[in-house]
């Protein structure tokens, strides 16, 4: 069980068996967080996600994967291989004392274990199995093969994130598809909204559900106004370097800073954003026109000239102070701007420390911890969710987890004997 | 399998949603909840403070009046399924009607600027004595408590501060390419409905409500994948890659140019096989035999001039024929789509019925994007208890102040008269 903060209990005593591929890691994590006892069912060779960098070692070896401790964060490990035939039973006793399946991977590979999980629901009607796949269950794309890079294209994301097209108009570079497992990332949150929305539905009937989530529509969902653009005006967003995709050309957002790296610089364009920038500017010795007469005619006469002049003035503001310096003093006056960070620059930020955002998890093979992200909020003083333990090691809870589903000692061994455990 | 839609029952039926959000973060969340059945009610009022900027962003539904605060698509498609009221909380006879409207609810989403409950004296202190039951979730840019707790901000400065924005992009000397749109307002949204609904589920186990402190960049410090963990191994600070692959030895792995203007496929080699199968879709041409390219390793120590030939070779073919030439033999491919793809020629969400029509009370019956899951049993409806778009302003006034705070129709239209709804 998780640490005792506000929400980290809100699942205590539900128990999630987590199948199939890292497809389904997010949201066994993100459940995990919530106090839920996710049991990780990966098989004799391990989850996929053991064998993806990056590594703490350099033997590469299953147990030293960054990216499978990450996602894995508060799980227990049992190494069966539930596809075996030999493994029905082990199967059948996890299920009948488990609250949600999750399954995850190509639907043709879930396609083989749905008969077993409608007979499972038979005799439990109460559990929820959710499947994600990258396209659901059905429809003409379902058996296309897809990874995170494919499913933000398909998706949509990608065409809305990139850099600006040269002055002729032509994009002489490509879409970008944003770092980090982000359409997994989307579709784990949507599978976490659909499971505890599952867990609500049960707590009123008493019944379970099936869920068919598919990655491709959660990215769909997620490019804001691309899609509304379309449906309402027939328009098409185009790409922008640093900022958001629109119809027709914006100006930056991001700024170079005196030690070289960025401001976001998101502004309204308004009389209140002059009127900051000029303070700043003053503040920084750096002369400027924007109070004067000649300076507030530009803007009634030529907003398009004045707009660009007052943008060079930023340049010049932001060339003058590091993105630290800059971030807080355009805070300080109410500007929504913020230093582009280094992601690893938040773990000893004060502010992320004071709310427990980070937490370190040891690594006994690095003789060290690491701190990891786990949470995105707090109860008014610490932090809603956290991890008692780490990712675990392969098989690691394979006695207990199977004792607790009422196997017996000489069922488990001829488990192993088979090479099914 | 799946039941009829009248006997459907929804996983939140018989909790109201108080909705004091704006924009995409706090609307996103509460739109997943107007799925699954919650009774959400926007609380809204015409000052600028009050206001939700979205009601006047484009794109706008053509015709009709050019000032009316109805005719947003992305409002639209944000606050589908709400109920709407307006009430001017700078009164106190406002915030008196709030106080009743509250003591009916059992959850209340606002993201106001960080201290603005606290100044209407509408604080979790104050509220959860009217309600201790109540789940009151506040959404802040960098969350409520720590020394950043009175910064501001919109989803690209929490992108910019998280770490996503450095992560998406070439390497300099280019600048990051960040995201092109808001995407933590979307994470936000998920992640909020994800603690409220576990904060349900705690509430029905003990009674008890909670505050929750949801911090838009601490979303994106949780999706910033294994970028921390790298860093703190390695002591280098977290570059970017392109569309490329890092976790594994995967080339090419990229968005490659085709034939049409702006048009590009999202191609993804994982193993040799795959390489096979590309080659030979490419024509197999000469270059493809270099002895470097044929194992994944070579492949990807010599990815800048491997990138460089695959784009030669696709630029001359049509995405689509392409990716479905690439999937029939195994190979993850996939064309970038834009909106107008998605909307046209997508036969996956065509089929999955990924658009949904809802009415609206102003500008007929539009597209909305649904949710990207199919249960079972349990209801899930983009257009939620009223089965419509977003609400016009104080559209459902006179239904919420009669049935749920028992108001007559003279009392309802004084507070009309008085400015106060």
């Amino acid at each position: 069980m998780n640490t005792e903060a506000v929400l980290s209990s809100a699942l205590a005593g539900t128990v999630i068996l987590e199948c199939g591929d890292e497809r389904g890691e997010f949201a066994g994590v993100l459940l995990a967080a919530l106090g839920a006892e996710v049991i990780k069912l990966e098989g004799r060779t391990g989850s996929a996600s053991r064998r993806l960098g990056p590594f703490t070692t350099p033997e590469r070896g299953p147990e030293h994967s960054l990216c499978f401790s990450r996602y894995n964060l508060g799980k227990k490990s049992v190494s069966l291989e539930i596809d075996h035939p030999a493994a029905r039973d082990a199967l059948t006793s996890l299920a009948a004392r488990a609250d949600v399946i999750i399954d995850s991977g190509e639907a043709a590979a879930i396609d083989r274990r749905l008969s077993i999980y409608q007979e499972i629901q038979k005799a439990n009607p109460r559990l929820i199995v959710c499947t994600i796949t990258p396209f659901g269950l059905d429809g003409p794309y379902r058996d296309l093969k897809m990874t995170n890079l494919t499913q933000l294209a398909l998706g949509g994301v990608m065409a809305v994130c990139g850099y600006d097209p040269r002055a002729d108009g032509i994009y002489d570079t490509p879409p970008i598809a944003p770092e980090m497992w982000q359409a997994l990332h989307i579709a784990g949150e949507y599978a976490v909204i659909s499971i505890t929305a599952g867990l609500n539905f049960r707590e009123v009937t008493g019944e379970g559900d099936f869920i068919d989530l598919s990655i491709h529509e959660a990215v769909s969902t997620c490019t804001e106004v691309a899609m509304p653009t379309y449906i309402y005006n027939g328009a098409v967003v185009q790409r922008q370097t640093g900022r958001h995709a629109a119809e027709g050309r914006t100006r930056p957002w991001l700024r170079r800073t005196k030690d070289g790296r960025y401001v976001k610089a998101f502004l309204f364009w308004g009389g209140r954003d002059v009127r900051v920038i000029g303070e700043m500017l003053n503040e920084a010795g750096i002369e400027h026109d924007l109070e004067s007469d000649a300076y507030r005619e530009l803007r009634k006469t030529s907003p398009s000239e004045a707009q660009a002049h007052f943008s060079d003035l930023i340049d010049k503001l932001a060339a003058s102070m590091t993105a630290e310096e800059l971030f807080h003093r355009a805070q300080a006056k109410g500007l929504l701007w913020a230093s582009v960070r280094y992601p690893e620059e938040n773990i000893d930020d004060p502010h992320f420390q004071a709310r427990g955002t980070f937490q370190p998890i040891h690594h006994p093979e690095l003789g060290r911890d690491l701190n990891y992200p786990v949470s995105v909020a707090t109860d008014g003083k610490d932090r809603a969710t956290a991890f008692t333990r780490g990712a675990p090691h392969l098989g690691e809870h394979n006695r207990e987890v199977l004792s607790w589903a009422g196997l017996t000692e000489n069922q488990i061994t001829d488990l192993v004997q088979r090479d099914v455990l | 399998m799946a039941q009829s839609e009248p006997a459907r029952r929804r996983p939140l039926e018989g909790v109201r949603v108080i909705d004091l959000t704006k924009i995409v973060a706090g609307p996103n969340a509460t739109r997943m909840l107007a799925t699954m059945g919650a009774e959400v009610i926007r609380v809204e009022w015409h000052d600028d403070r009050a206001l939700d900027l979205l009601r006047g962003v484009r794109p706008l539904a053509p015709g009709g009046e050019p000032d009316s605060v109805n005719r947003s698509g992305l409002f639209n498609n944000i606050n589908a399924g709400k109920y709407g009221i307006t009430l001017n909380m700078n009164l106190p006879q406002g915030r008196d009607l709030f106080k009743r409207l509250v003591a009916q609810a059992s959850v209340l989403c606002e993201n106001y600027s960080p201290r603005q409950m606290e100044r209407w004296e509408l604080g979790y202190e104050v509220l959860s004595k009217i309600n201790p039951g109540l789940i009151y979730m506040q959404i802040t840019g960098m969350g409520k408590s720590g020394t950043y707790n009175s910064y501001v901000s919109v989803g690209p400065t929490a992108q910019a501060l998280s770490g996503l924005t450095h992560m998406s992009g070439f390497p300099e000397p280019m600048q990051p390419a960040g995201w092109g749109y808001s995407y933590l307002d979307h994470s936000t949204g998920y992640y909020g409905a994800i603690l409220v609904l576990a904060a349900l589920l705690r509430r029905r186990r003990t009674g008890r409500g909670c505050y929750i402190d949801l911090s838009q960049t601490e979303a994106g410090i949780m999706v910033s994948g294994t970028a921390t963990l790298e860093a703190q191994l390695t002591g280098k600070p977290t570059d970017r890659h392109g569309n490329r692959m890092q976790a594994a030895a995967w080339a090419p792995h990229g968005a490659y140019p085709c034939r049409g203007v702006d048009e590009w496929i999202a191609i993804a080699i994982q193993d040799d096989d795959q390489w096979s199968s590309l080659v030979t879709e490419l024509g197999a041409p000469d270059w493809a035999r270099d002895t470097r390219f044929s194992k994944s390793d070579g492949r990807k120590a010599n990815e800048d001039e491997l990138d460089r030939l695959v784009a030669e070779a696709t630029k001359s073919v049509e995405r689509y024929d392409l990716m479905r030439r690439l999937q029939q033999r195994g190979v993850p491919a996939a064309a970038v789509q834009k909106a107008d793809d998605r909307c046209e020629r997508d036969e996956q969400l065509k089929a999955r019925g990924y658009f949904v029509p809802l009415p609206h009370s102003e500008i007929g019956t539009w597209a909305i994007e649904g949710f990207p899951a199919k249960f079972d049993k349990l209801s899930a409806d983009v257009g939620g208890l009223p089965h419509r778009g977003a609400p016009v302003m104080g559209e459902d006034n006179d239904r919420i102040y009669r049935d749920l705070l028992g108001l007559t129709a003279e009392e309802i239209t004084a507070l009309r008269e008085d400015w106060i709804i």
